[in-house]
């Protein structure tokens, strides 16, 4: 009974069975290659309501702490992007609706991660997952976790201004109108800013979130340029980049730190 | 990650005599005996007196060439360790095949003849011995140049460099795919380096003497594989064997 639960869990996972709603301990599957951070399953399940137009999901029941370092606050409502929610989703915590409240599989959130509609493709989650399984913060680069400022709170030095969209992202969240402007164009780069990444943190809030710990780019073909390099570090105003790199499901990261040499006797 | 010296008292030795001091010391005495050396493939030959075989062995320059015959004393030095001694210390001269010493330029271009990426890698050469830094070749490691905190007999080499250019006709073409950059991030991780870029860039189009060196700048960015599982930069994994040089 035990192997046959373990292996619909790790196939599919699109039912999950009550027992199932535990963490796993390391050492059950010796086969395990160990790439991948453990997962954790959950038993409070939050569910959600996906927009197809504005590409994210707006929580209607919220259950569990983990809401304080997932998803955009506009308008007094909480958003879910693609790949908070498929994350969400493979872990059991949440249940994402359509319009009519009929749920939507696992299998059709993969799909439209594969259909890269929603300003993530299949290797930025594994990145997010990844990091995110690690209890780092991680949200969309230049997307504010939520429009209030709070009274006395440190005000953020980050450049809300860098990315050439961000401006109009911003507008179109207060607004509440359309998110696709600015997921279209994440996906136009060779080399992309992706995620913000800030370490774990319990005492983190979505109104003074800080300067992240350093913004993290995918690429997609070959290692960044020099050029590349110096474009990206423009845009992000002093904040350290960090490099990712996906194959066959390894992500490996990597930093290019400008250093002077010292001189010596 | 700090220096490996080799031994307890390599620092102090070290401290007490830096690079700067021995180069000087070569320089005044290759000046002094008006030392000549002769293009021979793709580097220098050089023949010197006896007590300038130490010289250039402390300050790590050439290499020493064994012949039979005990009188003379012959180093063999690369292009761009010639055309440093040559052009910034202004202690060797070097003839040519009509047997009279080469200007400058001419020396500049006839190295460029023979090294497709002389311009770079002598830029790059020549930072790290303007900084005192000893440069030797990172072949054995499959990377440019390795750079030591002093002579290599008191201290491991702690940078592996890429010399790096986008220059049209001198694109070097290494961490230009992920496999070629994994392996050189794991290789010099494994040897206890960090992986050291040197980016020279220019505005000029001009490269006929070595006087457009001074439009050139080099950039030092170092690569590091970053463990999220840490949180830290990954420490290279010093092995006691596999890491001499």
């Amino acid at each position: 009974m035990m192997e046959v639960d373990a292996w619909e869990n790790s196939s599919d996972g699109t039912v999950i069975s009550e027992d199932d709603f535990q963490d796993r301990k390391d050492d059950e599957d010796p086969y395990s290659l160990g790439s991948i951070p453990k997962m954790q399953f959950r038993k409070d399940v939050s569910k959600a309501c996906w927009d197809a137009e504005m590409g994210m999901a707006e929580i209607i029941e919220m259950k569990g702490g983990l809401w304080t370092t997932t998803g955009i606050v506009r308008r007094r409502k909480l958003y879910c992007s693609i790949e908070e929610t498929l994350y969400l989703a493979e872990r059991g915590a949440l249940l994402l609706l359509d319009v009519n409240h009929t749920p939507i599989s696992l299998r059709a959130i993969y799909e439209m991660v594969g259909e890269r509609s929603s300003g993530c493709c299949w290797e930025s989650f594994e990145a997010y997952r990844h990091l995110k399984s690690l209890g780092y913060i991680v949200g969309r680069h230049g997307v504010p976790w939520s429009m209030k400022k709070e009274k006395g709170s440190c005000e953020s030095t980050y450049p809300q201004g860098t990315q050439e969209n961000n401006g109009v992202a911003q507008r179109d969240l207060e607004e509440n109108v359309s998110l696709t402007g600015l997921l279209g164009n994440m996906q136009i780069n060779e080399v992309k800013l992706a995620f913000d990444v800030y370490l774990p943190n319990s005492k983190f809030r979505k109104s003074s979130p800080g300067d992240p710990s350093f913004v993290l780019c995918l690429t997609r073909f070959h290692p960044p340029l020099n050029e590349e390099l110096e474009d990206l570090e423009r845009k992000c105003n002093g904040i350290p980049l960090k490099f990712c790199h996906i194959e066959h499901g390894r992500v490996s990261f990597f930093s290019f730190n400008k250093i002077a040499l010292p001189i010596l006797p | 990650m700090g220096p490996r010296w080799k031994d307890n008292g390599s620092k102090a030795t070290a401290l007490a005599d830096p690079m700067s001091n021995i180069v000087a010391r070569l320089q005044s005495s290759l000046i002094q005996s008006g030392t000549c050396g002769f293009l021979s493939g793709c580097g220098v030959l050089l023949e010197i007196s006896h007590d300038q075989v130490g010289l250039l062995n402390h300050a790590c320059f050439g290499r020493p060439v064994t012949t039979a015959d005990t009188d003379t004393n012959w180093f063999r030095l690369s292009l761009e360790e010639a055309f440093y001694m040559h052009h910034c210390l202004k202690c060797v001269e070097i003839i040519g095949e009509d047997k009279s010493p080469k200007r400058d330029d001419e020396l500049w271009e006839c190295m460029k003849l023979k090294k497709r990426t002389f311009l770079e890698f002598y830029k790059a050469y020549s930072h790290l011995r303007g900084k005192n830094w000893v440069v030797r070749s990172g072949s054995q490691y499959g990377v440019d140049f390795v750079a030591y905190r002093h002579h290599p007999a008191l201290v491991h080499s702690e940078y592996a460099v890429i010399v790096s250019s986008e220059a049209e006709g001198h694109e070097n073409c290494r961490l230009k795919l992920w496999s070629d950059f994994e392996c050189t991030v794991r290789l010099s991780g494994s040897v206890a380096k960090t992986l050291l870029v040197l980016h020279i860039k220019s505005n000029e189009n001009c490269t006929f003497s070595p006087s457009c060196l001074e439009g050139y700048t080099v950039e030092e960015r170092t690569i590091t594989r970053w463990s999220p599982e840490q949180r830290r930069e990954d420490q290279p994994i010093v092995k006691a064997e596999s890491s001499k040089g």
